[in-house]
């Protein structure tokens, strides 16, 4: 409780002192949020304030960067008190879905329509996430990501393997890795989300993509307990019993690097993770950059999902504006301004590819990104982003237990569906 | 007899006197009562009010629900779970820290003035920031690279090296040794304060009399620290049901629940799941559980004292 209402009251505090300084400059003052705390990308951010203030005289950017995950509590509160940024990063998806029905976020359908040059300029996907029910609530604006396989080229040359393109091949090379005493695989799943990739690949390779949309979107004959989801249960249990993930793989924390230090060190030879992975890799090893690449997701013979299908995010993060700013009107030339041609450059410089069309990357690793996510028939967003927060929660949990041999595919799906079909009306 | 006369005498001088003096203790008491009200008495009977609701914590679209949410708690496993949780790590919290703090205890006032070097030493983990403890336990841990399990295979031990943080099994055991590593100094201070106000004649006497060193220990100062002995273990029990921090650190309370506190899954409802009205049934529970414990160490703490 105390812990609860302190935050709280801590954010009430700083949400005064926001309003005070609104107030006491002539003009009018626009808050901006978001989770861009690297020096580079933050750079980013503040020029394109700054172009943004010298367009509209008369306007102030005030801007507030959160690390990442105090950022998801301290916004959850700010909203929650009515007191939210007038523009805030998000995920789309689920989350940013329980805003919109709390009716906290402005429909940009009607701003975009009237803006046709500058919506055409996204791919088409772009929009997804941040669409609900039909109206767009928010633009595309850090990064396209999708999950891949990055494995030790040497590790692999030395023990004469080549990476998978199908299951039963990735079934051999686990226990060709298994038997030199290398893990095949990193994973950190103490925050559960990156186990979670292998399953929802399992589901799309087995079930193809309208597996899961139809159980999300509760269309008839979609369901959670639907023979896909427990065959990727079973699946993800058989990678498990064959000894393919590192000790400890529970426990370990991503965020603090645990499952690239055994990449590092030899120690696994392979990782499934988003293609944001490459410039974590960059920063922290360069000389283990030369010895890394990526392959996409296996195929599953006899799975009806193509294997061309990805998962990941085209936007990663999203721009919206809030329900109670003021100037709706100008925080939205704010959010155009943040994801203009100049931002839009400027995160290519910094490898970070934004979904817009023909787009000229140069770097060899990007653009494979580019194409791989341009080329594929579908992209399936984040269950944990995409999912209400609830049911995202349950996914995660239930996915931490696969792994974990201590629940079955068919107790994980059929609780996934007792939740949904409560919560997905 | 005497007390009688002057309980009988009192009201009829203060009513005399009521009107005049009323105000002053009524003011200088108001700043204390209307900080306890605004921060103590309203968030409590808010997240009684909230605990009533179905909500996501945002907008207006909160819907009643009575008691629907402490029906579900009632039948929750998971949070009985996180009970059941809470009160293994205080068990363990003073079986292991409050002994650990009184051997310490002892030796530095053994030691006397010679000791300050190792009191600081000693003191120094309850300095730490929790999220910075819990990140160095963490690669201390890692069953990969950590040096626990590094010096496990040194000694020829690998069957010991487990996946602490990774395994059901060992999750809330692992944390719990790094929360008494943390919290030892805490009551080995308190115990130092304890001892050190033990009268030096009395352990002459003892000593002039034949007892013996552990005699003295158990018989005389022991009882003499009774009234500290028993308020660290209170604090120890109810620190214990709030704990927060490393586990939410170091495990988050997994894996798959195997570590979960109270705290750390009404943190997860509330802001993974977006249930505030759930988070906050499982808050007041909290509230409740802490005081009724509480309240009972301190109704056994009151007959020990009058019975001694």
């Amino acid at each position: 409780v105390k812990f609860a209402t302190l935050t709280a009251a801590s954010l009430v505090i700083s949400g005064c002192t926001y309003a005070v300084g609104a107030s006491a400059q002539g003009t009018k003052t626009i808050s901006e949020w978001d989770i861009q705390t690297q020096p580079a990308s933050a750079k980013i951010i503040q020029d394109a304030l700054t172009r943004f203030e010298k367009a509209n005289p008369g306007y102030k950017a005030e801007r507030a960067q959160i690390p990442n995950d105090a950022y998801k509590t301290k916004l959850k509160i700010a909203f929650g008190a009515n007191e939210p940024p007038c523009v805030f990063t998000n995920w789309g998806g689920g989350s940013l879905r329980e805003y919109v029905k709390a009716g906290q976020v402005v429909d940009l359908t009607s701003y975009l329509a009237k803006d046709t040059a500058f919506k055409e300029r996204f791919i088409p996907t772009a929009f997804d996430a941040t669409t609900i029910q039909g109206k767009v609530y928010g633009l595309p604006g850090e990064n396209t990501a999708a999950a891949v396989i990055y494995y030790n080229t040497e590790l692999f040359a030395k023990n004469g393997l080549t990476p998978p393109t199908t299951w039963p091949e990735l079934l051999k090379v686990v226990e060709a890795f298994k038997a030199k005493g290398i893990a095949p695989f990193a994973l950190a799943n103490k925050a559960k989300w990156p186990g979670s990739m292998y399953f929802m690949y399992l589901v799309d390779r087995i079930g193809g993509p309208e597996v899961f949309r139809k159980a999300a979107t509760r269309a008839p004959g979609g369901s959670f307990a639907d023979p896909a989801f427990i065959e990727a249960g079973r699946k993800l249990q058989e990678l498990v019993k064959a000894g393919a993930f590192a000790q400890g793989f529970n426990g370990l924390d991503y965020d603090v690097g645990a499952s690239r230090r055994l990449m590092y060190a030899d120690k696994a030879a392979m990782q499934l993770m988003g293609t944001w992975e490459s410039s974590s890799m960059v920063n922290e090893n360069p000389s283990f950059v030369k010895k890394v690449d990526f392959v996409p997701f296996p195929a599953v013979p006899g799975g009806k999902g193509q294997a061309g299908d990805i998962v990941g995010s085209v936007g990663n993060n999203f721009y919206s504006v809030s329900s109670a700013c003021k100037a709706p009107e100008a925080a939205y030339k704010m959010i155009k301004t943040m994801v203009d041609d100049a931002s839009v450059q400027a995160r290519l410089d910094d490898k970070r590819m934004v979904p817009i069309k023909g787009l000229q990357v140069s770097d060899p690793t990007m653009r494979r990104v580019m194409k791989l996510v341009a080329d594929a028939p579908t992209v399936q967003n984040w269950y944990d982003q995409e999912l209400p927060p609830q049911l995202a929660e349950l996914h995660k949990d239930t996915v931490q237990s696969l792994l974990g041999l201590s629940i079955t595919p068919e107790e994980a799906a059929q609780k996934m569906e007792a939740l949904a079909a409560q919560l997905l009306r | 007899m005497n007390t009688h006369a002057t309980a009988a005498a009192l009201p009829v001088a203060s009513r005399r006197h009521r009107s005049g003096r009323a105000l002053a203790p009524a003011l200088f008491l108001a700043p204390a009562v209307a900080l306890l009200g605004m921060f103590l008495v309203y968030p409590l009977l808010q997240s009684f009010r909230l605990s009533l609701l179905e909500w996501n914590g945002l907008g207006e679209n909160s819907v009643f629900v009575g008691l629907a949410n402490w029906a579900v708690l009632a039948k929750d496993a998971l949070f009985w779970h996180a009970l059941g949780n809470n009160l293994l790590l205080g068990l363990f919290s003073v079986l292991i820290q409050l002994p650990i703090a009184m051997a310490l205890a002892l030796l530095l006032d053994k030691a006397g003035r010679g000791s300050r070097t190792l009191k600081i030493l000693y003191f120094l983990p309850l300095l730490f920031s929790s999220v910075a403890l819990g990140v160095i336990f963490k690669n201390i841990y890692d069953p990969n690279f950590g040096p626990v399990n590094a010096a496990l295979q040194a000694l020829g031990l690998p069957a010991l090296a487990q996946d602490w943080l990774g395994d059901r099994r060992y999750a809330l055991a692992a944390v719990t040794a790094v929360i008494c590593w943390q919290n030892v100094p805490f009551y080995m201070i308190l115990f130092l304060a304890g001892l050190a106000s033990f009268p030096s004649d009395l352990r002459e006497a003892a000593t002039l009399d034949g007892a013996s060193d552990s005699t003295i220990f158990w018989r005389i100062r022991l009882p003499h620290l009774q009234g500290t002995v028993r308020t660290a273990a209170m604090l120890a029990v109810i620190g214990s049901l709030r704990y927060f921090d490393l586990i939410y650190v170091m495990t988050g309370g997994g894996p798959e629940g195997a570590s979960e506190l109270m705290a750390t899954y009404m943190y997860r409802t509330v802001f993974s799941s977006f249930q505030l009205g759930y988070g906050s049934t499982v808050a007041s529970v909290m509230f409740l559980v802490v005081s009724l414990i509480a309240a009972l160490g301190m109704r056994l703490t009151r007959r020990f004292e009058t019975e001694v």
